[in-house]
This record gives C-alpha cells, structure tokens and sequence, in this order.
C-alpha cells in the first residue's frame, strides 16, 4: 500500500462510504422463469406417459409384433435345457412376456460370458441365466429390478443397456407376474 | 509475548453471526437430505452421479465455516500470538481445493462416459405398489435439491459481505448456482427419456465444468488471502475503501508530516502497520503514536491491530 503522497485527491463522493457493498444485480427472475419451464418440460411427458421414456435403438418397436431374441444359459431351476426349447420358470416368463408383444422366441443358448458379450452388441435382447443382481456384468448390461428374491439372493433378468422403453415395457410385465410366480421355488 | 487482543464480532453483528451459523447448520442439513436422495435414486446416470458428487462437495464451504468459526474466537496465546484467524483461509483453501480437483476428475469422467457412448440404462421401481419410471424420481430429488438451495444462497449472500466471511461467500453463490446443475441434470433424464443417450454425459460435462470454474475462482482467491494480499470486498474484489479511510486518517494528522502504511487480511480480519515520519520537537510522540493507532482501529471492526512506527524519512517512492 504503498501509494504516492501526490496521487491522492479525495473528492466529497469518495467521503464516508459503507464498505458494504450494493450487492450486483442479480436476476432472480430470469432464474426462476427458467425453472419454471423447466418444470413444464418436466411435467409435460408426465401426461402423456405413452412413448416415453424412448429407446436410443428401437429394441421395443423391433420386438413388438416381431421376434424376441432370448439367449439362456442353463442353471436349474431357473433355467433347463431340454431337447427341444428351454423349460423352468424364466424361460416361461420371457415366453409369457414376448406374448405380451406379439412376438415369438428365438432361443439361442450359448455360455453366460458369451451371452453377455452380444448383448453388448446387441445381439440378443435377453439373457436368461438364474441371475442375481450381484452379477459383476451389472455395469456392462442392464439388469432388471428383480423379480423375486430368495432369501438374500434377488433374481433378475438381463437386457440392453440403456434401452429403456424396452427395459420399461419388461419391468412393468415383471411386476405385474410377481404375484403370480410360484414362491416354493428353490435354487 | 505479546499477542493479539482476543477478537469478538461489534455487538451489533452478533446476530448476524449468530443467523449465519444457524443457516449454514441448515445447509448441512438440506445438502445431506439432498443428497441422500439423489444417492438412491441415481441409478446408472452419469449427470446424476455428477451432480450428486457436486452436492457432496457443496458440503465442504459449510462444514469448514462451522469448524472456522469454533477455531477463530480462541484467544491468542503463547503458541499463537497471532490468534487463529487463518483458520479461516485454511478451511477456504482446503474447500476450494476439494472443488478443483474432483470437478477435474468428472470432467474426465463424464467425457470418458461420452466418448465410449455408453448408454445409461434407467429402469423402473415400486412405490407403495406404484411402478414408476426411476427418471421422474430423479427429476424430483433434483428439484428439491434447487429451490431450497436459491433460498438458502439469496439468505447468506448480505451475511457473507456483513460479517465479511468468504468462506460463507463463495458457499452462498455456490448454493445460488446449484439450480444450474440442477437444469442441466434434468435435462440430460429428460433427454435419455427421449431416447438420447448422450444427452446424460452432456449434462453431467457441463455440471463438471461449473465444478471446475467455480473450484478455479475459489482456489485464486484462497491462494491470494494466504499471500497477504492487500484487502478487497467480498463481492466484487475491489480494493476495500477503507484503506482510503486509513489514509485519510493519517493525512489528517498535524504531527505528521509523510507517512506510509499496509494492511493485509488476516482471515476476516485486517492486520496493518503504518509508518510515520513526524514533525520535529515532538514531545508527545509516543501518546501520539497510540492515539492515531486507536483511532485507525476504531473505523472499522475488522481493524483488528494498527501499528504505527515512527521513522525518520520515506525514500519517495514509499510515502503514501
């Protein structure tokens, strides 16, 4: 602070002044304008729940009236391979879901870590495998909210990731059959 | 040893101190609440996880103020002659910092997100027997993490500069600016819900780089307090008018005839020294010296210690 003595002119405005400071103008309004349509933004899909949210790669418009690729893995209960299509109560509920869509099965067995590979390609829309949503693949695909728990193991079936209507349309036809699912079964 | 004179807020700004604990144990309270709800809802969401983590670290201005302020009224002693103002630097260097680095971390983490375009799945939940898509109940937790915030923020902003705390100062704007994040967070959900996966990592860049920005603002500054820069206002930076009061006090002085003089900040308060070169056959110099020092330190609490030296001459270039 060291100033030259002759720089100094104090002028009558400079005299007694708060320190404190008028604060900027800030502009409350505009902000509160903003998130008002925001919420407008926000609420508007709300009404017309339909169509949202949407798939980034149309999985659900493909499958519907179309084909559901499934691939499995066996692991009984759940899962059994037979001669001819899959048994256990996983394979039945992905067959009661694609009837849900119109669509029909293609089976496609293959192991788990094969299965999980072409979903990330997307290559099969469901991977049925007796899963618990402790699986390590839970960040490379997407799991469902299980569909039953036993004891502390909770099931849950495998799909694409971030193919969220599709993943919707499955959650939704998943809860509607827990009541439904037979609780004696057994791993 | 001498030590400083134990520091208390004027009593007229005791309840503003007062109203500004209880606002930033508020704050403590609501950015917990917050982000406890978008922990459980975050799901596979790179914008929420990005602006969960920006809630978490809005915590550290809050904390840092009330452990400040509990380590600043100490009295000074023996180990500490100077008292345990820098504290309160301290506890703003160490937010800005947390700031800085982890809004760097998501910048790379939300652009890594990007660039291996992976979609975010987001998937449903039951609610007492309702199925909901988990998108709207992150739209949610984001709201009420924006409108209590501008409250709080627009509450502490006059605190702030009163009580002279930037600390408090920077936690204020950042809390104003939460609805930003917010924003942009909502619209990265409602942009996955339309099917565009990108729209997420898009968002949660943006949330990055206000991190960032804001963790650069506050870093300069807390690095710049440290260094003992000259004062300057809370809100706009400027150079703080009352070094103009200090040096008219000091031109007003008949016994002196040149003088010279610094003040640094000292957490929310000011430390100064000023050098006087006074008038020949002065026989009340030492009353005089003390009186002026008093009457510099009375013009403003944050004044907390003027010294003033008397000095022979000032080359040209000191005198002020």
């Amino acid at each position: 602070m060291l100033l030259p003595i002759g720089n100094y002119h104090p002028t009558p405005t400079s005299l007694p002044q708060s320190v404190v400071r008028r604060p900027p103008r800030s502009h409350p309004f505009s902000a509160w304008r903003a998130l008002r349509e925001l919420l407008w933004v926000a609420l508007l899909p709300l009404l017309g729940c339909d169509g949202f949210p949407k798939d980034p790669e149309h999985t659900l418009d493909q499958v519907r009236n179309g084909t559901l690729v499934v691939g499995y893995s066996e692991n009984p209960p759940w899962v059994v391979k037979t001669t001819g299509t899959p048994t256990g109560p996983e394979a039945e509920l992905v067959e009661a879901f694609a009837r849900t869509l119109s669509a029909r099965v293609q089976w496609r067995n293959d192991t788990e870590q094969n299965l999980f590979e072409a979903l990330e390609r997307r290559q099969v829309h469901v991977v049925v495998a007796g899963l618990t949503d402790q699986n390590p693949w839970k960040e490379k695909v997407a799991f469902t909210r299980p569909y039953m728990e036993v004891g502390k193991e909770k099931h849950v079936l495998a799909s694409i990731q971030g193919e969220n209507a599709f993943i919707v349309a499955l959650e939704r036809f998943l809860h509607q059959q827990e009541a439904a699912l037979p609780p004696s079964v057994q791993p | 040893m001498k030590q400083l004179v134990k520091f208390e807020y004027p009593p007229e700004l005791v309840p503003a101190f007062r109203q500004a604990k209880r606002l930033e144990w508020l704050t403590i309270a609501y950015l917990i609440s917050t982000a406890a709800l978008m922990y459980l809802t975050m799901g596979q969401s790179q914008a929420m996880k990005t602006a969960w983590f920006e809630d978490l670290l809005s915590l550290t201005p809050a904390v840092s103020f009330h452990i400040a302020t509990r380590v600043i009224l100490r009295s000074p002693n023996e180990d500490f002659p100077y008292g345990y103002h820098r504290a309160v630097s301290i506890a703003y260097l160490c937010s800005s910092v947390a700031l800085f680095a982890v809004g760097g971390f998501l910048l790379i983490d939300s652009a890594t997100t990007l660039l291996k375009a992976e979609h975010p799945t987001i998937g449903t939940v039951v609610i007492a027997g309702h199925q909901i898509w988990l998108g709207y109940l992150m739209i949610a937790a984001l709201l009420w993490g924006t409108f209590p915030a501008l409250y709080l923020g627009k509450k502490k902003l006059p605190l702030a500069k009163q009580l002279h705390e930037k600390n408090l100062y920077a936690d204020a704007e950042m809390n104003k600016a939460d609805w930003m994040t917010a924003a942009a967070a909502i619209l990265g959900i409602l942009g996955i819900g339309m099917g565009w996966w990108w729209a997420d990592a898009a968002a949660a860049i943006f949330i990055a780089f206000d991190i960032v920005r804001d963790g650069y603002t506050n870093l300069r500054q807390a690095v710049f307090d440290l260094m003992n820069q000259a004062p300057k206002t809370v809100d706009d930076q400027q150079p703080d008018p009352l070094l103009d009061q200090v040096r008219r006090t000091l031109a007003a002085q008949p016994w002196v005839k040149n003088f010279s003089f610094r003040l640094r900040e000292e957490g929310h308060i000011y430390l100064g020294e000023g050098f006087v070169v006074p008038t020949e056959d002065n026989e009340q110099l030492a009353q005089q010296l003390e009186d002026t020092a008093r009457q510099i330190e009375r013009l403003d609490w944050r004044i907390h210690e003027f010294i003033l030296t008397p000095v022979r001459e000032l080359s040209e270039q000191e005198s002020a």
